[in-house]
């Protein structure tokens, strides 16, 4: 608006002229700013490829003095104020292998911790992963100003986390956090099996699951000469475990829940994570 | 023009990155071809700050600092050391990026060994990760009962199961050892560990009465699905005469009273009574 007052004062052909601008300008602009920008980009890039290049010369000047066993502090490398460089790289060398380290730990660990808020807290994350595949990460602000406390979490409500924490948590830190994530990666691998079932075996049908996913019915079909309904229900009783502890299959024929077959099936479902179970199941001819 | 600089940058891009993965690489086959010279050198280069003259380092140096101090906080909590750590490179793009690792290290007094590849693919705003080829090497005499676990964990690649039953399993090694060096000191005369006090092995042995020996195993298991459970088992031995003694069938009953014993007074003050039995 302001501008067009300003224009206004100038009367109708400036205002015009203004217009013209407004219309015209913009593809002109752009067509500069962006040489402009990309001249900028290039002249950046230029400079850091110069930086790389003096540092990877500074990094295989150090290297070769290493292997050779020569002293890093020799009187060519003064002068030419490379001692600093040298310096530098040893200590970028030390970072890397240290990040690495941390990754590896990131990756075996199960679970990070961070101080924040000057020492006054901690932040946890709780890996999990369920054969090989990472997934959901949990994270917890642990208060440590009077006794140690949650704060904050994301966990899911569902989850016996007050429980847990009533036992260990002002007892052992350590225990504390090898308890939570040992559940907290049987849930997750529990979850998971629910997500590969739907997405592997399709023929079956979850009729029934909970958040904590501790119950588990599946409806699949006996092959036969008639298909039978057949429901398998999964009891979860060890929250620390993937598999279930106990198993039952019930169908309107009672012979068929009794037969052997279903029998060898009901000890599969037992010692296997599910999706598995019945993948192999549907492979026997089992199952549809 | 625009076309120039466009394939200028690109170009500088491309030269950009593989000067990166370059000094990477010399980088980490600095730390760990020449890890001791390394530390060396870094002593005197932490030394000198004192002298505060070189405050192009000082930022890097907090940066080291910060990382040793997260790294030994890690460890600690984490209870599993690593000595060796090799990270390489096998594929980095914008979106994927897959890594070698080759580790070393121990947890408590259990040395292991691990190498395995993970992928690494950023899909919108989740990062999916994913380990694959996963081998595992484990060593020391506790792990004659762990190999089961070992084939099946490396055949699922769960690796943060692996980890987390060793630490359960190297702490409940940690409480058999102590016991039984604990009941050796105190009763040196009587106990012996035959195959060092690391074994599953215990006998208990009186110089009064030959050929009536206690021998006890207590064995740590490990499921498939990494549940360790330890066990207790007692075994009695006496000579044929002293049988005939046996009027209470000691010998037949004696492993089923120890078990109850086990429930009712727990593993250190089970043992103790039995010493005491042959001391007396």
């Amino acid at each position: 608006m302001e501008g067009q007052i300003e224009t206004m004062d100038q009367g109708v052909l400036g205002h015009l002229m203004a217009l013209e601008r407004e219309g015209m300008g913009p593809q002109d602009q752009d067509e500069s700013q962006r040489l402009e920008m990309l001249k900028v980009r290039a002249v950046t890039l230029r400079a850091q490829r110069d930086k790389l290049r003096r540092q990877a010369d500074a990094v295989k000047i150090l290297k070769d003095k290493i292997s050779k066993d020569l002293p890093l502090d020799d009187a060519d490398a003064d002068a030419a104020g490379g001692f600093i460089d040298l310096q530098k790289s040893l200590l970028t060398a030390w970072r890397m292998q240290l990040k690495d380290l941390q990754r590896a730990h990131h990756l075996i660990g199960g679970y990070d911790l961070v101080e924040c808020k000057e020492g006054k807290s901690v932040c946890v994350s709780f890996h999990t992963a369920f054969e090989g595949v990472y997934l959901e990460t949990y994270n917890m602000e642990l208060d440590l100003t009077r006794t140690m406390q949650i704060s904050r979490h994301n966990i899911p409500p569902s989850f016996p986390l007050e429980s847990i924490a009533k036992q260990t948590l002002q007892k052992d830190l350590k225990a504390f956090l090898q308890t939570l994530s040992q559940k907290l990666n049987a849930l997750a691998g529990r979850r998971q099996q629910v997500c590969l079932l739907k997405e592997l075996v399709g023929s079956v049908e979850v009729m029934e699951s909970n958040q904590l996913c501790s119950i588990l019915v599946l409806m699949c079909t006996a092959q036969g000469e008639t298909p039978k309904a057949v429901l398998c229900t999964l009891e979860y009783g060890d929250l620390t475990q993937c598999l279930p502890t106990r198993v039952s299959i019930e169908c309107e024929d009672k012979t068929l829940s009794e037969s052997p077959q279903w029998k060898k099936n009901q000890s599969l479902l037992l010692e296997s994570p599910a999706h598995t179970a019945l993948l192999t199941m549907r492979r026997m001819g089992s199952i549809a | 023009m625009e076309q120039k600089y466009e394939e200028e940058i690109q170009m500088l891009q491309q030269e950009i990155e593989m000067l990166e993965a370059e000094q990477e690489e010399i980088l980490r086959s600095i730390s760990i071809e020449h890890g001791d010279r390394l530390q060396h050198e870094l002593k005197s280069v932490f030394e000198e700050r004192g002298g505060s003259q070189k405050p192009a380092l000082s930022k890097l140096i907090t940066e080291v600092r910060e990382l040793e101090k997260d790294l030994r906080r890690q460890t600690e909590i984490n209870g599993i050391a690593l000595n060796e750590c090799f990270v390489k490179t096998l594929h980095k793009s914008e979106r994927k990026l897959v890594q070698q690792l080759r580790l070393a290290g121990h947890c408590s007094v259990l040395l292991f060994q691990v190498e395995f590849a993970v992928t690494e693919i950023q899909e919108d705003d989740a990062l999916r990760r994913r380990v694959t080829e996963l081998n595992l090497v484990v060593d020391g005499v506790e792990f004659k009962d762990f190999s089961a676990f070992v084939s099946r964990v490396e055949d699922t690649k769960d690796l943060l199961l692996f980890f987390r039953t060793l630490r359960t399993f190297s702490e409940r090694c940690e409480e058999r050892r102590q016991t039984f060096q604990h009941f050796q000191e105190k009763y040196p005369d009587v106990v012996s560990l035959p195959e060092g006090c690391r074994s599953e092995l215990m006998i208990i042995r009186s110089p009064q009465l030959p050929g009536t020996s206690m021998t006890i195993f207590w064995k740590i298991d490990v499921s498939m699905e990494g549940v360790v459970k330890p066990s207790l088992e007692l075994l009695l031995k006496m000579p044929d005469q002293a049988r005939e003694f046996d009027t209470k069938k000691v010998m037949e009953n004696g492993s089923n009273y120890f078990q109850s014993l086990l429930k009712v007074l727990g593993v250190e003050a089970s043992i103790e009574g039995l010493i005491r039995t042959v001391c007396l």
